[in-house]
């Protein structure tokens, strides 16, 4: 078997297609660069070859804008966030030497790179950033451009650092949201609490409420639920897990053992309430982007298994003491509805079946982002999954045509190595499911399918194939 | 609300008025006709009767004046009036209504006193003696009385409870107390009072009451020392109903004290600061397992001035009358008598005041519904402090908890009676009384939350309350109502929460229904997720004949066909087909529906069916699908 080369990052940038240069000032063009090891040369002719090809493919006033660039040895997305801002990826294929050690051949695989896939990675960047600081067109109006290259630079040198390209699957394209299956009362008991501290702190505008890697309850819009959610799982909460399991930070109430358990402390704020004398880091963060950009105060604050992030007013001064005061008032009550939770998930779930033959599913509903995979095992985009890459791979596809089926429609593909893999698309969901049958038909896998649908997707619609 | 030092008691606006005690007259209450009886010179002056209340007639007549009356009592049905003069003897009158047409009298026993009598059924009398209980049977027609029976127990005082016909008898400077109980023809002793040993009592420090439908023995306890007096109460509900001492009051106040009961609420008059306090023992407090020690619901407050009106020179003018006046008499369950005043009073509970003035929801619903005009006052609380800028939910939850609890409690018993029982089972017994106050949801929909429905400003609080109800109905197990799932997504739409909507819908909060499937694909055009959830729910109603409609009217025709294939209804689906402007989906349509011969069937049956036809042969004319 020879070994196949991973996905690679060849560079990343991002340039203003509004700024006039003159000849031999068309550096100010670029925004941001990345690898910085590319000299201003490479940088300029790289800017200057992407606006080429956008001008000259745009006189041919394509349905929408230009979307990709295939090459035999790269592959070059490009994203317009906004007016004249374009942000640019360029991939190296993986590739494999074939042939002795003489006549080597480099076969460069590029049905494994996913155009629909790494213009999501693009857009993921985007959205993280005006999580954090806004539009670009907002930071260059409200500061300078020259402000916008540092935040740039400062943002997106660290983003690219976390960014796994060769994890990168049908998830990025989904960006979706793990619910946690919960029952009535202990939904209904978290529904309250966020409606006492609402009501107790109207500076609090929204909240929302996840247990361990899966949310609960989100106040705020799908699309913003959606970034921050990924910001949590993939960034913070790790980070914060890490420095839990590190032991010492959980404070405990030592003085009685009946006394109600308190186990809450802040991720962001101050992190010992007993010595702190400022609130710590407390990051700001944009919501309402497309309708009406706001600013929030991003308050994470963790109890046991349980997070809850509460977006204030990001026009109100924040104090130690309404810091003491949140403590006080969600301590106690958070602890016990975690651990209510985490009793409730011990009992419910059923491990998922380990044996690698049983069918493995992802299901995505496009409308609240909901997703559901049993093929990747934790939901950190670790590469972790439970079935071939290949398999994945096929659903990408399935995923990236899935237009020509409208409304409803189903697309089954089997393997050489008798894998099936069935993409059903219906009422804006999408279910995709891969299993191993040898000497099947199709009518038996169309049967398995409706089985898996019938027992895992309970009581929900589906257009009758 | 600025009521909390309004006083929640009251003495009644027309007090029972009769001739005050003077050189002449004598008054006598029989505390158990509720009588006041104006006695003037021993009788030949005549005597007026008046009670319980100022509209009862009152009764007027002569009576010889044999020396000065001790007691007087008319028998329960008015018949026969009881006069007690002397220590050794009762006359008994008969009593048409207007004049006494003639009498006897009994004796006690030889060398015993009469303490008091009491007349325990409509012809039974007892005479309680410092020796025992004697108990006659008397016929009036014969003029006769006829022993029954005698109890013989020495007896310093006691304490007669016309109510449960009890008796509690003294001995000892009222460290032995013996409750006795009356049935027609008998008596029967009870286990006796369980008292510190030696504790002496006093006869005006023990009440007889009724707590809950439970007869009790309140006994006001004065402590030696910087420690405060407490009410100690026996009830008697243990086997055979002997007193067990499960509550105790603490009065925080030393001094003169009078009890009352009203509504099931114990009141503790305190004459030195003239305030009252109330308990109810049937809220948790402090406990030591057999024994609940119970704290005053509120600050003592004083009761509300009153007046009489007197005639004036000019105009009427009005007396302030005394509270907590010394010459005051206290009778249960509710009464105050001033002698002097000549008045009788019931004392009323203003359930709203006293609600206002305690402060905790939860404590507060616990009270209220225990109260007979609790249900009124208590939504009436709940939307006040669900009106609040900062309503605090936690209460409020906990309210609604109470209220679900009295609720679920009486639906068990409902259910219970409801269902059928084996014939040999012995037949249920009366049906199970309803609570006092018994709260459904509709109640809570009625009188709470429709009223913050049409207010902008109050939908914040619509939503949290309906939340908070919901929650506390599905702790309780109990389905919530088409009514509540209605208001609450309509609440949602209307604040624009769409996205809070979904996710209540998704977690199942809210119970599938098909009226609820039908507003929500009604919200389809505001939210997408609105017609996908409803789709999920006529799927697990199997609400197949309402998914062929939707599809249809969404134009996926195939899909429609697919989901009910043995039901379809051609002429539904070609006019569908052929309003969608689609050949293609036409001919498809047609072609299926004629190739199908339970289908082709119905074009000759139906002639509506041909005009389809006839459009075919518009949209195609070189093909002939309908010729045959």
């Amino acid at each position: 078997m020879m070994a196949k080369s991973e996905i690679e990052l060849k560079n990343f940038f991002i340039f203003s297609s509004s700024y006039e240069s003159k000849e031999g000032e068309e550096y100010n063009k670029v925004l941001y660069y990345y690898p910085p090891t590319d000299d201003i040369n490479t940088q300029v002719n790289n800017v200057g070859l992407v606006e080429a090809i956008i001008k000259f493919t745009g006189n041919f006033k394509p349905s929408g804008p230009l979307n990709s660039l295939h090459t035999l040895k790269k592959r070059q997305l490009y994203f317009e966030p906004e007016p004249n801002y374009w942000m640019v990826i360029t991939i190296n294929l993986p590739f494999i030497n074939k042939g002795s050690n003489e006549s080597t051949v480099v076969e460069y695989i590029e049905e494994d790179v996913h155009d629909t896939i790494y213009k999501a990675v693009l857009k993921q960047a985007y959205a993280m950033y005006r999580l954090f600081s806004g539009t670009y067109t907002s930071t260059e109006r409200e500061y300078s451009i020259t402000a916008l290259r540092n935040k740039f630079e400062h943002f997106y040198t660290a983003y690219l650092k976390t960014l796994n390209l060769s994890n990168c699957d049908i998830l990025n394209v989904f960006s979706g949201i793990h619910f946690l299956p919960l029952d009535k009362q202990n939904f209904l008991n978290v529904q309250c609490f966020i409606n006492a501290l609402e009501c107790n702190y109207p500076i609090i505008e929204y909240v929302s409420f996840l247990f361990n890697d899966s949310l609960i309850w989100s106040g705020i819009e799908p699309d913003d639920t959606q970034i921050i959610y990924q910001y949590l799982i993939s960034t913070l909460l790790p980070a914060n897990i890490e420095t839990e399991l590190q032991g010492g930070s959980i404070p405990r109430n030592p003085s009685s053992p009946f006394a109600s358990l308190h186990y809450g402390r802040f991720i962001t704020g101050p992190t010992n309430l007993k010595t702190a004398h400022t609130i710590g880091k407390v990051p700001k963060i944009f919501l309402n982007n497309e309708a009406n950009p706001s600013v929030y105060y991003f308050i994470v604050y963790r109890a046991l298994n349980a997070t809850i992030c509460l977006f204030v007013n990001g026009g109100v001064d924040l104090t130690v003491e309404l810091f003491k005061e949140l403590d006080a008032f969600m301590g106690q009550r958070l602890s016990s509805i975690a651990s209510d939770i985490g009793e409730y998930c011990t009992r419910s779930i059923i491990p998922p079946s380990s044996s690698d033959t049983s069918p493995r599913f992802i299901y995505f509903n496009k409308l609240n982002l909901a997703y559901k995979s049993t093929i990747h095992l934790d939901n950190r985009q670790s590469g972790n999954v439970s079935c071939g890459k290949e398999l994945v791979q096929i659903m990408a596809d399935m995923n990236s045509r899935k237009e020509s089926l409208s409304f409803a429609g189903e697309t089954i593909v089997k393997t050489m190595n008798d894998y099936w893999v069935v993409g059903k698309v219906s009422n804006l969901r999408e279910f995709y499911v891969a299993l191993q049958h040898k000497n099947a038909s199709l009518i038996d896998i169309s049967d398995e399918v409706k089985k898996i649908c019938d027992t895992e997707l309970k009581g929900i619609f589906f257009h009758p194939m | 609300m600025n009521s909390s030092k309004d006083p929640f008691l009251e003495l009644s606006e027309r007090p029972v008025r009769f001739e005050a005690v003077n050189q002449v007259t004598n008054v006598f209450f029989d505390d158990s006709n509720k009588q006041v009886f104006a006695v003037r010179s021993g009788g030949t002056m005549g005597v007026v009767v008046k009670g319980p209340t100022e509209d009862a007639p009152p009764i007027n007549f002569r009576m010889e004046d044999r020396g000065p009356v001790i007691s007087i009592k008319f028998s329960l049905d008015q018949s026969i009036l009881a006069v007690q003069r002397t220590k050794t003897s009762v006359e008994f009158m008969i009593f048409n209504g207007n004049i006494i047409e003639g009498e006897f009298s009994q004796g006690c026993k030889k060398n015993t006193a009469i303490l008091g009598f009491v007349w325990t059924q409509t012809n039974e009398v007892a005479l309680i003696t410092d020796h025992g209980v004697e108990l006659y049977l008397l016929i009036p027609e014969k003029k006769l009385v006829k022993h029954l029976k005698t109890t013989t127990t020495v007896i310093q005082w006691f304490v007669w409870c016309p109510t449960n016909k009890i008796a509690l008898l003294a001995s000892s400077h009222g460290s032995h107390l013996q409750p006795v109980v009356f049935k027609p023809g008998t008596i029967s002793k009870l286990a006796k009072v369980e008292t510190e040993p030696g504790r002496m009592t006093l006869e005006r420090d023990v009440t007889l009451a009724t707590l809950y439908e439970i007869p009790a023995i309140l006994i006001l306890r004065h402590q030696s020392g910087p420690q405060t007096a407490e009410v100690h109460i026996h009830m008697l509900n243990g086997p055979g109903q002997a007193p067990v001492r499960s509550h105790i009051l603490r009065l925080n106040l030393t001094g003169r004290f009078a009890i009352n009961v009203v509504d099931d609420l114990i009141l503790v008059h305190h004459q030195a600061s003239k305030t009252s306090q109330v308990y109810d023992i049937s809220l948790s407090d402090e406990s030591d397992g057999t024994v609940t020690y119970h704290k005053s619901v509120t600050l003592p407050r004083s009761l509300k001035p009153t007046t009489l009106p007197v005639p004036g020179l000019v105009e009427p003018q009005s007396h302030e009358c005394e509270l907590y006046s010394p010459n005051w008499v206290v009778f249960q369950p509710n009464i105050v008598i001033d002698a002097k005043l000549g008045c009788l009073w019931h004392i009323k509970l203003c359930l709203t005041t006293l609600c206002s003035q305690i402060t905790d929801l939860a404590l507060c619903t616990q009270l209220a519904l225990k109260r007979t005009t609790g249900k009124s006052v208590l939504l009436q609380l709940l939307l006040d402090h669900i009106l609040l800028p900062k309503p605090s939910l936690f209460k409020l939850q906990e309210s609604f908890n109470h209220i679900n609890s009295v609720y679920r409690i009486w639906a068990e018993a409902e259910i219970q009676m409801q269902t059928a029982s084996p014939v040999s089972a012995p037949p249920p017994s009366k049906p199970p009384a309803p609570p006092r106050v018994l709260i459904s949801q509709s109640d809570i929909y009625y009188n709470i939350l429709q009223k913050l429905m049409n207010n902008d400003e109050h939908l914040q609080n619509l939503e949290w309350a309906l939340t908070c109800y919901i929650t506390s109905l599905s702790e309780y197990c109990i389905p919530t109502e088409l009514l509540l799932n209605e208001l609450l997504i309509k609440t949602l739409v209307q604040r624009h929460k769409f996205t809070a909507l979904m996710q209540l819908l998704q977690y199942g909060i809210v119970a599938d229904s098909k009226p609820l499937a039908c507003l929500l694909l009604s919200l389809g055009n505001l939210h997408p997720s609105a017609s996908q959830l409803a789709m999920d729910m006529l799927v697990r109603l199997s609400a197949n004949e309402e998914i062929q409609e939707v599809l249809i009217s969404q134009g996926q025709l195939l899909s429609a066909f697919k989901f009910s294939q043995e039901t379809a209804t051609p002429r539904k689906f070609l006019q569908a087909a052929e309003n969608l402007k689609d050949p293609i989906l036409f001919h498809s349509m047609l072609y299926c529906f004629r190739s199908n011969h339970q289908y082709d069937n119905s074009f000759l049956q139906d002639e509506r069916l041909h005009s389809f036809i006839k459009h075919y042969r518009t949209l195609f004319p070189e093909k002939a699908i309908g010729d045959r």
